[in-house]
């Protein structure tokens, strides 16, 4: 498993990770970049079901933030 | 309790001035993630389609819906719920629907009769037949009849 790249989809919500990503990025913060971004408005808006599609459709994990 | 692993679901709360913050989390993810390996979709195939349709079910989607309401200002008799009630009412539908999905799963992967469906999933032949009749009446599936005296089941 040395080379293994996970695939994770994160949540992120606009008004707070979002930004706090954005700000981390502005800052020049050094973090692992293969996540995949969904911007949403709100985490509430966030249904269970996206991460189940998200599992089925190869992604090897989930983050939800807000 | 689909057993799909619960550790591959993160959730963080975290304000958009706390950018170190962020850093600290999304690194914990990569290493909890990575050291879980990758996910193989094809093998948790069956759960992932029962856990997909559990969510999408009427009754899940109608008692998760009328939480607030039923919380704060009741039911159609005017009686609050408890929280506590609340959450094992919702607990108890969601085993019981995603056994439901579970059950209609492997009847479309080819297990038809009670007993084969209890080989593929391992839940008890008692609470499957019981299921399978709740099924029948709400059109998840058909009743075919007898091959050798065994009732075999179709999905619908």
């Amino acid at each position: 498993m040395e080379n293994f790249e996970p695939k994770i989809v994160a949540f992120l919500c606009n008004w707070c990770a979002y930004a706090g990503a954005d700000l981390a990025g502005v800052s020049r913060l050094q973090h692992p970049s293969f996540m995949r971004t969904v911007r949403v408005m709100c985490s509430g808006r966030v249904d269970p079901i996206f991460i189940i599609q998200a599992l089925k459709n190869g992604c090897d994990g989930a983050l939800v933030a807000g | 309790m689909a057993g799909i692993g619960k550790d591959r679901l993160h959730l963080a709360w975290l304000s958009s001035a706390e950018a170190q913050r962020f850093v600290e989390i999304s690194s914990q993810v990569m290493k909890s993630i990575g050291e879980q390996g990758p996910f193989d979709a094809n093998r948790f195939a069956m759960e992932l389609n029962a856990a997909e349709a559990t969510l999408n079910s009427e009754t899940v989607r109608w008692l998760v819906g009328k939480e607030v309401k039923l919380l704060n200002r009741g039911d159609v008799y005017g009686r609050k719920w408890e929280k506590a009630k609340f959450e094992a009412i919702l607990d108890n539908v969601l085993e019981r629907e995603y056994h439901k999905h579970l059950i209609r799963q492997a009847i479309i992967e080819g297990h038809t009769s009670v007993r084969a469906i209890r080989d593929r999933i391992g839940l008890e032949l008692k609470w499957i037949s019981y299921l399978l009749a709740d099924m029948e009446k709400t059109s998840m599936v058909e009743f075919k009849g007898h091959e050798h005296h065994v009732p075999v089941f179709g999905a619908l």
